[in-house]
């Protein structure tokens, strides 16, 4: 048949009277790619939950490396500068005693117990210390037996690596884990999604199988015949998308701010609204791509002639 | 112009086809179902094709729009031999040809109206055309009043003259009628073969199949007696005799 307006619109026309006569039946359709597509948003909305929970994770992971009391500031600074320079290294921060206790105290202010301890000590107790972080959790094990060889290593009394160690190294199997584990949930409820959405769809047009063979009967060429059961599919995506945006968003909002009390750096309604651009394209695009490549793969099985 | 030469169509497997004589080929049951026919039927005739079930009729009107290719031989219309057509010009094929079936084979979730449209749709008529030419089929065919309603909202003897509207409306050379009348009470029944006889006076070669005695013997033209497969009978102007 030849593709020119007329066919395109009556193609276009008759997708979407099947659609509104189909109603029951397409209702139940657009049901399970809803199921499908808020499946896809929330996949997307649990990466970002994962993946900003790593890294304020990994933000909290440091080495801290004690100097030893008899350490002027320059000698601290110098080496400060010279470990700041280490490719992977975020960055160093000297904390001088006076700096140390100054904290100390702003921290416990209105503990009377420790602030008098601290006036009775008479002596500062603190050690200065270099605050180091990595751009990668997994380097602080290097960074460390570095520093173990450099010539700082006179400078330094002891490095908090040893005892957090077991910290860091669980923060990063949890990380990794989410890592992984998003991409594997991710793949296999995708898969799942689109299964199911298949299977749907296949049904549909199963139960329309006598249709397709009346209009090859008739001498209804492929194009005609598949048209509008692809532009069929294609509204039903349109009306899931619609659907899934319309409960996606009011439930984003609500939870937000549970999810921020649990994870502070997480602010999922601010992501939402930021990438909505993104989020109708994908919700849209997923929907129809669903819809159509379901339908067309479907109808293909009918068509032979 | 139809022109069958030699047609012999086999399928494999067991099929229960109480007449059919099934014989054993190798590790297959080869069924015949059609054995070398041959005839010819010039444009412009009233055919009846008659035999017991399962004597092959339906299978001869299938090769014509090539739902069924022959096992061997030729199936010429208009000088095309349709078992040589690509699947891409099967479509133009059909649409050269109108076809009534025993179960009416309307498009459920379409009305009356839409049905009959349908046929010159997919032949990319224009919609002021296809306005015109439903309304006059619908007119023939005693159905303008009932034009907007669902297959399931008609009688069966309504669903058929939808049928044969939609089989007539693009104005084929070829009406081919598989037992129209198989589904239908008497009354209806005389209205249908009327109304294929009106069609073949304007010029359509009416090809139908049937095994129903009154049918056959009210149209009174050329008969084509077949069983088990085989031309049996050939009368200009035959008889039901079987």
């Amino acid at each position: 048949m030849e593709f020119n307006k007329q066919n395109l619109i009556r193609v276009i026309e008759s997708g979407w009277m099947n659609f509104k006569r189909n109603s029951w039946l397409a209702f139940g359709t657009v049901g399970i790619m809803v199921l499908a597509l808020l499946i896809f948003a929330g996949l997307v909305a649990f990466n970002v939950i994962s993946r900003t929970a790593i890294a304020s994770l990994e933000e909290k992971v440091d080495v801290t490396a004690y100097l030893k009391t008899g350490v002027s500031d320059g000698e601290a600074r110098d080496a400060a500068k010279r470990i700041g320079e280490i490719s992977g290294i975020s960055y160093v921060n000297y904390i001088s005693r006076d700096q140390a206790l100054e904290d100390f105290k702003k921290r416990h202010e209105g503990e009377e117990l420790i602030q008098q301890a601290i006036l009775e000590l008479g002596e500062n107790p603190l050690q200065a210390s270099l605050e180091i972080k990595a751009e990668d959790s997994r380097e602080y094990a290097s960074l460390v037996s570095f520093l173990e060889k450099s010539s700082f290593r006179s400078l330094i009394d002891k490095i908090d690596f040893y005892e957090n160690q077991t910290v860091i190294g669980r923060i990063q199997k949890i990380s990794s884990g989410l890592r992984v584990g998003g991409i594997l949930v991710t793949l296999v409820l995708s898969l799942i999604a689109v299964l199911i959405t298949f299977n749907t769809v296949r049904l549909t047009i199963y139960s329309q199988k006598q249709e397709i063979e009346i209009m090859r009967l008739v001498g209804a060429s492929n194009w005609h015949i598949r048209g509008p059961y692809v532009v069929e599919g294609a509204i039903y995506g349109i009306i899931a998308g619609f659907a899934v945006l319309i409960i996606f968003y009011p439930v984003v909002y609500l939870a937000s701010p549970r999810i921020q009390a649990f994870i502070p750096s997480v602010n999922l309604t601010a992501y939402f609204t930021g990438f909505f651009g993104q989020m109708l394209i994908l919700v849209f695009g997923l929907g129809i791509a669903l819809g159509v490549i379901s339908s067309f793969i479907a109808v293909r099985r009918y068509l032979k002639i | 112009m139809i022109v069958f030469e030699k047609v012999t169509k086999e399928y494999n497997g067991m099929l229960s086809v109480p007449n059919g004589h099934a014989k054993r080929g190798g590790n297959h049951n080869i069924f015949r179902a059609l054995d070398k026919i041959d005839f010819e039927i010039k444009d412009g005739e009233f055919v009846s094709i008659i035999g017991p079930s399962g004597a092959g009729k339906s299978t001869l009107l299938k090769m014509l729009i090539r739902e069924e290719a022959p096992t061997q031989g030729k199936v010429l219309v208009d000088e095309i031999n349709v078992a040589d057509l690509a699947d891409g010009q099967i479509p133009f094929l059909r649409r050269k040809i109108g076809t009534i079936f025993q179960d009416f084979k309307l498009l459920s979730n379409k009305t009356a109206k839409e049905n009959v449209a349908f046929a010159l749709e997919v032949i990319g008529v224009g919609p002021d055309q296809i306005e015109d030419d439903v309304s006059k089929v619908l007119r023939i065919v005693g159905m303008e009043e009932k034009n907007q309603n669902f297959p399931h909202q008609l009688s069966g003897g309504e669903k058929q003259r939808i049928a044969v509207a939609r089989a007539l409306v693009h104005r084929p050379k070829i009406l081919l009628a598989d037992e129209p009348t198989g589904n239908l009470d008497l009354l209806n029944t005389y209205d249908v073969i009327k109304l294929l006889m009106k069609i073949n006076e304007f010029g359509t070669t009416v090809v139908l199949a049937s095994h129903n005695r009154e049918v056959v013997n009210s149209a009174g033209r050329r008969v084509i007696t077949m069983d088990k497969g085989k031309v049996v009978k050939d009368q200009e102007q035959g008889k039901y005799t079987i």
